[in-house]
């Protein structure tokens, strides 16, 4: 137990150093303890709200994709994977086409959309005899799919000029940080990392299997409902502001369980916080690699995540 | 044809005439031009404005200026041109900017005996030269080469009435939202010049990066101009504390004639003149 309080303590410790290389370095050299007012303006308009709007997102990717990889009993359950990225996705997409007037739409829809896509995805892969790490796979596969046909469908039938920044968005791209937009997104991460603790008990019993955890008490049915909403809280929020970041979900968790172990009331809070950094280190290398060119920080996590998946999906059969 | 791959070819070459185009590939042309197709919109410009926008049997979905060019039968857009209507116009030549573009289809059309021409003229010089070019090629040199000579001359009197101004810094918003604009290896870099301005993304690499808002901020621009369209009507919110901004000096100019390398570029240069140095212009009203 002491290990886990240093590991823990580390955990933080990345994820302070994270936030302060994130904010010291970037396309513009900033001389932080004597900026002019350019230079204040770039640092706390641009910069930190990005940082922090990285570190939401982050902390929300990783937080849902632990709990539904427990709650499923999947290692491969990833938020992007599944298509609920997707489906939040399309949700903002519609916000953006009929409610551009109505700031919040964004996030509701998306919440929706997230929501939506996690049931059907759920309803597909349940069969009689369980539910297969493969037949989730691909039943999130075919999910995600379909929502990227309609997308796409959506993107060629509507005026292509106003969705054009769509394309780039739905690779994950954090450059749309607004100086005050980042306050819902890291609320609602906090809040989402809170909701799926609280479940974290039946969370570790259902990991054995439903009928044991029914049998000790665990009301599955509402712990479903609750982390599905929470989680679609979470994925929503982070996609409504920065796109379908992807992988985060899968990489973080598994970091996670490597260190902690798999007890939830460890590895939900903390994949949040690992979460946090790991984005925040992505986006950093994704402005500054080319800079002041800069890529999508999607294609990053991407890079990192798909190698992962293929080798979790190997132990996994 | 009939008698086989390889003699087709030598006859083509016997019958027809030579030209380089903007590879530097060698493409053999029939003697008399008069059907072609063309797959983007400023090749459609630049062939009318050489004179020869009747022999056009085949454009692009994206090809509406002149407004004789809405006319002719579309045969996709630019990045999904189809094969079957294409083949079925019956052209002598396809016309394409990149080599990308055809490469799918590429040999499907040359084995059909359709020949594939690719330009994609980056400056003023290379728009003159190529208006000069399709001249030869469609046998309308004297239209063409005075189309040349206009834009040469509108070109060089924008020069005179420039000489001796600052250049105002410039920068070009092409998409707000993620933030756009063109760089080192976009012609609109040099269009700017030619309209008296000094592009502050002149150094990026690539023709239309990404640029980080970081950056953007710092590069403070004196004027900037919008690449109009719908998501693109006004400067992205870092631009609030720029001089642009605040001096009020932020204009917009049409999207197409900015895009599309062709006979308009002197009208996008003498627009931005006027944006860029309207004292220049006082008795020429916008």
């Amino acid at each position: 137990m002491r290990s886990r309080y240093k590991i823990a303590a580390a955990l933080f410790a990345t994820l302070a150093a994270s936030i302060v290389l994130a904010i010291a370095v970037g396309s513009e050299n900033l001389p932080l303890f004597s900026l002019d007012a350019q230079q204040t303006e770039i640092l706390f308009d641009i910069r930190v709200p990005r940082v922090l709007l990285a570190a939401g997102v982050g902390a929300s990717l990783a937080a849902a994709g632990a709990a539904l990889q427990s709650l499923l009993r999947n290692p491969l359950a990833e938020p992007y994977l599944l298509g609920v990225s997707n489906g939040a996705a399309l949700g903002t997409m519609m916000a953006f086409v009929f409610f551009s007037n109505f700031e919040f739409a964004r996030p509701i829809l998306a919440f929706a959309g997230a929501g939506i896509a996690t049931a059907v995805v759920y309803k597909m892969a349940k069969s009689r005899s369980g539910m297969s790490v493969e037949r989730l796979v691909l039943s999130g596969v075919i999910v995600t799919t379909f929502l990227s046909s309609i997308i796409v469908l959506l993107t060629s039938l509507l005026d292509a000029a106003k969705l054009r920044s769509f394309t780039f968005w739905l690779l994950g791209d954090l450059s749309q940080a607004s100086a005050t937009g980042f306050y819902y997104v890291l609320a609602a991460a906090v809040a989402g990392t809170l909701v799926l603790s609280s479940q974290a008990r039946s969370l570790n019993l259902l990991m054995i299997g439903e009928r044991d955890a029914f049998d000790f008490g665990v009301e599955v049915k509402r712990v479903r409902l609750i982390i599905f909403t929470a989680s679609s809280v979470l994925v929503g929020t982070a996609v409504a502001a920065s796109g379908s970041v992807g992988y985060v979900g899968l990489i973080v968790p598994h970091l996670v369980r490597l260190a902690f172990g798999s007890d939830n009331r460890l590895v939900v809070p903390f994949s949040a916080v690992a979460g946090a950094a790991f984005v925040v280190l992505a986006d950093t290398t994704a402005r500054t690699l080319i800079a002041p060119r800069e890529f999508p920080v999607g294609a990053i996590t991407a890079l990192i995540g798909a190698p992962l998946f293929i080798y979790l999906l190997r132990r996994a059969g | 044809m009939l008698s086989g791959c390889g003699s087709s070819t030598e006859k083509a070459a016997a019958t027809g005439r030579t030209f380089t185009d903007g590879l530097g590939r060698t493409v053999v042309l029939p003697e008399h031009i008069d059907r072609v197709v063309s797959l983007a919109p400023s090749v459609t410009e630049m062939i009318f404005a050489a004179g020869a926008g009747d022999k056009l049997v085949g454009v692009t979905t994206y090809c509406d200026y002149p407004e004789a060019a809405k006319q002719i039968k579309k045969i996709g857009d630019t990045q999904t041109p189809n094969i079957e209507v294409i083949a079925a116009l019956r052209p002598q030549a396809v016309f394409v900017t990149t080599a990308s573009q055809i490469q799918g289809f590429m040999g499907k059309l040359e084995s059909q005996n359709i020949a594939v021409f690719v330009t994609d003229p980056k400056s003023v010089k290379a728009v003159e030269e190529n208006l000069r070019q399709f001249g030869e090629i469609f046998g309308t040199q004297t239209a063409a080469n005075a189309e040349a000579d206009k834009l040469s001359n509108r070109f060089a009197e924008l020069n005179k009435i420039l000489q001796g101004t600052t250049r105002p810094r410039t920068f070009v918003q092409i998409s707000k939202e993620p933030l756009y604009t063109a760089g080192k290896d976009s012609y609109l870099t040099e269009l700017i010049s030619d309209a008296g301005g000094d592009s502050v993304t002149k150094n990026v690499p690539t023709a239309f990066p990404k640029l980080s808002k970081e950056t953007a901020v710092a590069m403070e621009p004196d004027v900037i101009i919008l690449s109009a369209s719908d998501d693109n009507r006004e400067p992205n919110e870092i631009f609030r504390n720029s001089t642009a901004v605040k001096s009020g000096r932020v204009y917009s100019i049409n999207a197409d004639i900015i895009a599309r390398p062709g006979p308009r570029m002197a009208e996008a240069a003498e627009e931005m003149a006027r944006m860029l140095h309207p004292e220049k212009f006082a008795d020429n009203k916008q």
